[in-house]
């Protein structure tokens, strides 16, 4: 045999039994990858749309729209991506919604990228062990319309307001900001439906 | 028969110490570097090379006279490749929050250059048995080191040690050493060290 | 060149540019204790300002930075040259643009990172790339941000309003668009690092210092200028969102980094050509940060930046030597 086909037989030979064995074991893990995934987003539709017990999925346009209801069938809320720039990179955020759009129920951060143990305060925040969360918990029931706005180093007064992490003003203000970017470009798009 | 014992023994060690990948050859670097900025991130990275680097080099080695020299080295990619993503997948479906912390760092020890490096001087030029246990020397040396490198950074930079709190309460942890200048801070601290005790045992680098 | 140069460093005598040298009489000692002379306005004021705390985060960022640099050279079995002063330099310089509320553990983590890192990891004084006093803040920045940006009001300050905290200038004028009065920058009876809130005393140091020649008048003159001048067409351009250039010169660490850590001899390009460079990227550098970076403060940075392109400066604007043909 030359050494040409020996060669060609054998990268062919590796490749072809490779490909087998990663499509079997694909074959095997992705449902699970998958289920976790699905179970993931699952467990943040109803972590911001506190009470609802099922969703429907609602495309529109490029948009899709998380409809949280009973088992009755009465609509809760909606819930949304909303994503943007962060202090170093892209945060997203899921937002729950009332139907019409001008209240928040609750808000949680898929994905950040912030400063460890500072602009991760957003999702965890160590030094307040009584409520990690609160940052996001702010939101809950927030009134977004006209606008959501943030002070810092004092308690919030005004209805639609927030305060900001200390040390973390910048990740803060990223919050804010995609929330009202989101909410007013995806209130166009979901109330018109 | 104790000289080929030794021998053996020797082409264990060697990976721990003398010829570490890291301290000693300065390899597979960017993982060394990316994942560090915990114990268990570093440790679980070091299980996935372990896995994989042994799984190769024991098939690279089985296959050694069958395929030819101009083609070893895409055959290893292929070997290789092949069973990073077999540690993927199982680290994406039966451990999601480990798989997120190391994000693409799995997939990219196809490029680590301590994988490669063995099977081109070593898995492909000896023995199945001789090839592995030069493996599992290595590749326990560089979990070994990512382990402690991320011990030390998470115990100045979080406090803790595999997420136990170490640090009293009244500890102001050092948040540049779970950052990346932390990591090339304490990387460089460890090779320091490394070098200032083999200059005291007399080993040569 | 370069390694001849700072041989020549440790012997105590001083070339500042590439060859023809010629000798002089000048000495590390002299030179470094002059610098730490010059030093006293601001330290004093800001003692005067922030109280006897202030003057304790300097005595402990002396003394760590002195028993470091001679524990490291005793270790290394050097000579050991804690008398010629760099180390005192450093270790002031770093707590001059500390806040005044640093716990004293960070100080003394800052100031041994900037002797032990920033200066003898590279071979000790003349070899190092960095300024080690702005290694060491870099340092105690990266690690604890919260309490390297928690200013606490001076005591002029603290006799008018209750307050726990307040903001530097600069930080006032970046998130709420609040301006402070000139008067107040000058004196410096403002929020701000332990040294670098008294606009005058350091100018007062720093013309000392270039008065005696210790410092290159270049480096500050082409820093101070370039800012002055872009924050200037900045301002021209929105006056609303951008500060006038005189509030660009005035607040912040901007007078203390361009009379005392820009001109820092070893980390400075050796060239007249090339201290202009210096001087007009660390302030370009530094316009681009504090307008539109995220911190409100970008002198450290901008110091550190172009301490790393020194090198770099210094093999571009070599004089040719006679008869040298490109």
């Amino acid at each position: 045999m030359s050494n040409t086909a020996r060669m060609i037989i054998v990268l062919t030979i590796a490749a072809i039994l490779s490909g087998a064995i990663l499509s079997v074991y694909n074959f095997y893990t992705y449902p699970k990858i998958q289920a976790h995934r699905q179970t993931e987003l699952e467990k943040a539709i109803f972590e911001v749309i506190p009470d609802a017990e099922e969703y429907k999925k609602l495309e529109l346009g490029e948009k899709v729209y998380y409809v949280g209801c009973t088992k009755k069938e009465k609509e809760l809320g909606v819930a949304f991506l909303a994503e943007g720039n962060g202090f170093q990179g892209k945060i997203s955020i899921l937002v729950g919604m009332n139907m019409d759009m001008d209240t928040i129920l609750a808000i949680k951060i898929l994905e950040q990228v912030e400063t460890p143990g500072l602009g991760t305060k957003i999702v965890d925040d160590p030094s307040n062990p009584e409520d990690r969360k609160w940052f996001t918990n702010q939101f809950k029931g927030l009134r977004a319309l006209p606008e959501i706005t943030y002070v810092k180093n004092e308690k919030p007064s005004k209805p639609g307001q927030i305060q900001a992490i200390t040390g973390a003003t910048i990740s803060s203000r990223s919050v804010v900001e995609i929330l009202n970017n989101a909410i007013k470009e995806n209130r166009e798009i979901f109330l018109k439906r | 028969m104790s000289s080929f014992k030794t021998s053996l023994a020797h082409e264990f060690t060697k990976g721990l110490w003398k010829e570490n990948p890291v301290l000693r050859m300065l390899l597979g670097l960017c993982p060394t570097l990316a994942v560090t900025n915990s114990a268990v991130n570093g440790l679980s990275m070091g299980l996935a090379v372990i896995f994989t680097l042994t799984c190769s080099s024991t098939l690279i080695s089985l296959i050694r006279n069958i395929v030819p020299k101009q083609v070893r080295i895409p055959t290893f990619i292929i070997v290789i490749a092949t069973f990073v993503t077999v540690a993927d997948r199982t680290l994406a479906a039966f451990f999601p929050t480990i798989s997120k912390a190391l994000g693409p760092y799995v997939p990219l020890i196809v490029v680590n250059c301590i994988i490669l490096g063995r099977q081109e001087a070593f898995a492909s030029k000896n023995p199945v048995h001789r090839a592995i246990i030069d493996a599992l020397g290595m590749s326990i040396g560089f979990t070994l080191t990512l382990t402690i490198l991320g011990m030390f950074r998470e115990l100045l930079g979080a406090g803790s040690i595999f997420n136990l709190p170490i640090m009293p309460e009244s500890f102001d942890t050092w948040l540049v050493m779970i950052l990346p200048p932390g990591a090339f801070l304490a990387l460089g601290l460890m090779i320091g060290i490394a070098n200032w005790i083999n200059s005291k045992l007399g080993i040569k680098s | 060149m370069e390694g001849k140069k700072t041989n020549k460093l440790e012997e105590k005598i001083l070339y500042l540019s590439p060859s023809p040298h010629v000798k002089s009489g000048e000495s590390v000692p002299r030179i470094m204790w002059t610098v730490v002379i010059t030093l006293m306005p601001a330290t004093i004021m800001g003692v005067y300002f922030f109280g006897i705390r202030a003057l304790w985060v300097i005595l402990v960022s002396i003394a760590t930075a002195v028993i470091t640099e001679a524990s490291i050279q005793l270790m290394r079995r050097k000579k050991i040259t804690v008398y010629n002063g760099s180390a005192v330099i450093t270790g002031l310089l770093l707590a001059l643009c500390l806040p005044p509320s640093i716990p004293y553990y960070a100080v003394i983590i800052g100031t041994f990172f900037g002797i032990a890192v920033g200066k003898h990891a590279f071979g000790g004084l003349g070899y190092n790339i960095f300024n080690p006093a702005l290694i060491g803040r870099a340092f105690l920045q990266a690690s604890f941000p919260v309490k390297m940006t928690t200013w606490t009001p001076t005591l002029l300050q603290q006799k008018c309003v209750d307050a726990v905290t307040t903001a530097t200038p600069l930080g006032l004028f970046k998130f709420e668009k609040v301006t402070t009065p000139y008067v107040d920058l000058l004196w410096g009876n403002v929020g701000g690092c332990i040294g670098e809130t008294c606009a005058i005393a350091i100018i007062a140091g720093g013309i000392i210092l270039l008065v005696l020649r210790y410092a290159d008048w270049r480096i500050p003159l082409s820093y101070l200028g370039t800012v002055a001048i872009l924050g200037g067409i900045f301002w021209l351009i929105n006056p609303e969102q951008y500060p006038d250039p005189l509030f660009h010169l005035l607040a912040g660490g901007l007078m203390l980094g361009a009379f005392f850590m820009a001109t820092d001899m070893v980390t400075s390009p050796s060239t007249p050509l090339g201290s202009w460079i210096f001087g007009i990227g660390a302030g370009t550098l530094l316009i681009i940060i504090r307008l539109f970076g995220g911190l409100p403060e970008g002198v450290m940075y901008s110091i550190i930046l172009m301490n790393s392109v020194t090198p770099l400066i210094n093999m571009f604007t070599r004089p040719k030597i006679l008869g040298e043909k490109k």
